[in-house]
């Protein structure tokens, strides 16, 4: 009587398609085809896939605690809004700007507070990842350097903490990045750039070393 | 400062421009550093995610012609009015998607009732060493009778229970708990008047493995044959649902290894009772206790549902 495929597993292993930060689906195209023809195993996929990068995102735009309800809600939502997206486009872009949507939602009350408080809790999580052997005074120099960062992100204007989110600490390419933010590339990459450079000056060890810098 | 000493780089040429490029390494190490650890986040993203699509009856997201704006709203009110049908179809293909063959047959069977969910976390580390936990202070068959409203089952194969108790549940039911004590283990039975359906059953950690309670009724191929063994520890939660078809959720301590079982009562307006067996770790004896039980009640039924 125990003849047959098992849909369970063979799908958790066949699915080989996973990369370091969580994965990324070959053919998104055809899983989302899938979901829309009454498939939710197929969303199943898509969740797996993007729960990693959701996650950084909710965490890098304030979600602080709520960074697991946030991203829980926008897929859900994306989900709802699944027969709307365009198919052929990318996944990822769009959905970020979810849950970029949904962490403003979210968070947009106690902003300010639950911004440090979750970088602070990311601050104090992200510790053990240095290496118990290295020598404490470079750790320290590390978490001051990682705070100073932190700090000069939060005094960017919004759009370009966005620009800067999106591009590195999400780690989109251009075009995606313009793709999330609903902006032209050309603006992606003029506002990265200026948020590059005021993030140096922002930064103490970023002086303006070089000469002649125009404003903005 | 010291502080220069991670830019290393700034002593090479072109020391007063470079800095700068380091910058987007650096930013990408920070949003790194956010990253929740830990394999099983996505895992439990997933089962929340399908969960609350479930339970919040979100409808197919059938693809909408863009543009069109009488169109897209003539397909939302047809998934609106559909949202039943659409449900449905969800909640069936996502069960027989996400069980396994030998389930299959059985999951069509029980899918038409309200039920059960065995839903696995994969954060959800039992803790080692945790024991059954006894029933507490006894009273007798007849009381708990009295009380639950049922009459409590008891598998021939244990003989009389050490102990008999019976707690309180959610809308007036009542749960019956069966202890024996052999060779200083705990064995307990755990007894509900309510009906087993599965409307989501995922293994992350382990799959439960699908037994067939044989016997004579066998052939029939229906609800009552059909038992799940959980042969590890584990967390575990059930939704059971009653005729209304209202869920309600139970929080589960670690049990141990584990069968779960439905047993018919083989008359119409009395309702069928899940059992769960909890310290018999040979799923040999476990089974033979599931077959011993009520077995004089069941001959009458038998033979009339021939």
């Amino acid at each position: 009587m125990c003849h047959g495929w098992e849909p369970i597993r063979s799908g958790r292993c066949t699915n080989p398609v996973r990369t370091r930060e969580g994965g990324r689906i070959v053919d998104e195209t055809a899983v989302i085809a899938r979901v829309r023809a009454g498939e939710p195993e197929a969303y199943a996929e898509l969740v797996r896939a993007h729960t990693g990068i959701a996650l950084r995102a909710a965490a890098a735009l304030g979600a602080g605690a709520d960074a697991e309800d946030v991203v829980q809600q926008a897929f859900v939502k994306a989900y709802c809004a699944l027969g709307r997206f365009k198919e052929g486009s990318a996944f990822k872009p769009w959905f970020l700007s979810i849950v970029a949507n949904e962490t403003r939602n979210t968070v947009r009350t106690a902003a300010r507070q639950r911004t440090l408080a979750g970088r602070e809790a990311a601050l104090v999580e992200a510790e053990p990842l240095i290496p118990e052997s290295s020598d404490p005074a470079v750790a320290a120099v590390r978490i001051e350097r990682r705070a100073a960062l932190e700090s000069a992100l939060e005094k960017l204007s919004e759009e370009h903490r966005l620009v800067v989110t999106y591009r590195y600490l999400l780690e989109m390419d251009e075009s995606e990045t313009a793709q999330a933010l609903g902006w032209p590339r050309g603006t992606v990459k003029s506002r990265l750039n200026r948020a590059l450079r005021k993030l140096g000056k922002l930064l103490p060890d970023f002086e303006p070393r070089e000469g002649g810098d125009e404003r903005e | 400062m010291s502080v220069s000493e991670s830019y290393g780089g700034e002593g090479a040429d072109g020391s007063a421009r470079e800095p700068a490029s380091r910058l987007p390494e650096e930013l990408r190490a920070l949003g790194r550093s956010l990253d929740a650890a830990g394999p099983g986040v996505s895992e439990s993203m997933v089962e929340r995610v399908l969960e609350q699509i479930l339970a919040e009856r979100v409808p197919v997201p059938v693809a909408e012609p863009r543009g069109s704006g009488a169109r897209l709203r003539a397909a939302r009110r047809w998934a609106r009015v559909r949202w039943r049908a659409l449900t449905a179809t969800l909640c069936g293909l996502l069960a027989v998607l996400t069980l396994t063959p030998p389930v299959r047959a059985a999951v069509l069977d029980w899918f038409d009732f309200g039920g059960v969910e065995v839903r696995y976390d994969p954060s959800a580390v039992p803790s080692p060493g945790a024991e059954v936990p006894g029933c507490g202070r006894s009273v007798s068959l007849a009381q708990a009778e009295r009380r639950a409203g049922f009459e409590p089952l008891v598998p021939a194969a244990l003989g009389v229970p050490d102990v008999v108790t019976v707690t309180a549940e959610p809308r007036g039911r009542s749960l019956v708990s069966l202890c024996w004590r052999e060779r200083g283990d705990t064995i307990r039975l755990d007894e509900y008047p309510a009906r087993l359906d599965i409307g989501f059953a995922k293994s992350v950690r382990e799959q439960p493995e699908w037994l067939s309670l044989s016997g004579d009724s066998s052939d029939l191929g229906g609800v009552n044959d059909t038992a799940l063994w959980f042969p590890r520890p584990h967390l575990l939660s059930f939704w059971l649902v009653d005729a209304e078809g209202s869920h309600y959720t139970r929080a589960r301590r670690t049990a141990g290894p584990t069968l779960l079982w439905m047993h018919g009562s083989g008359v119409l307006d009395m309702p069928d009772v899940t059992l769960r067996l909890e310290g018999v770790a040979s799923k040999g004896r476990a089974v033979e206790i599931a077959n011993s039980l009520g077995e004089p009640s069941d001959a009458g039924a038998e033979k009339s549902s021939k």
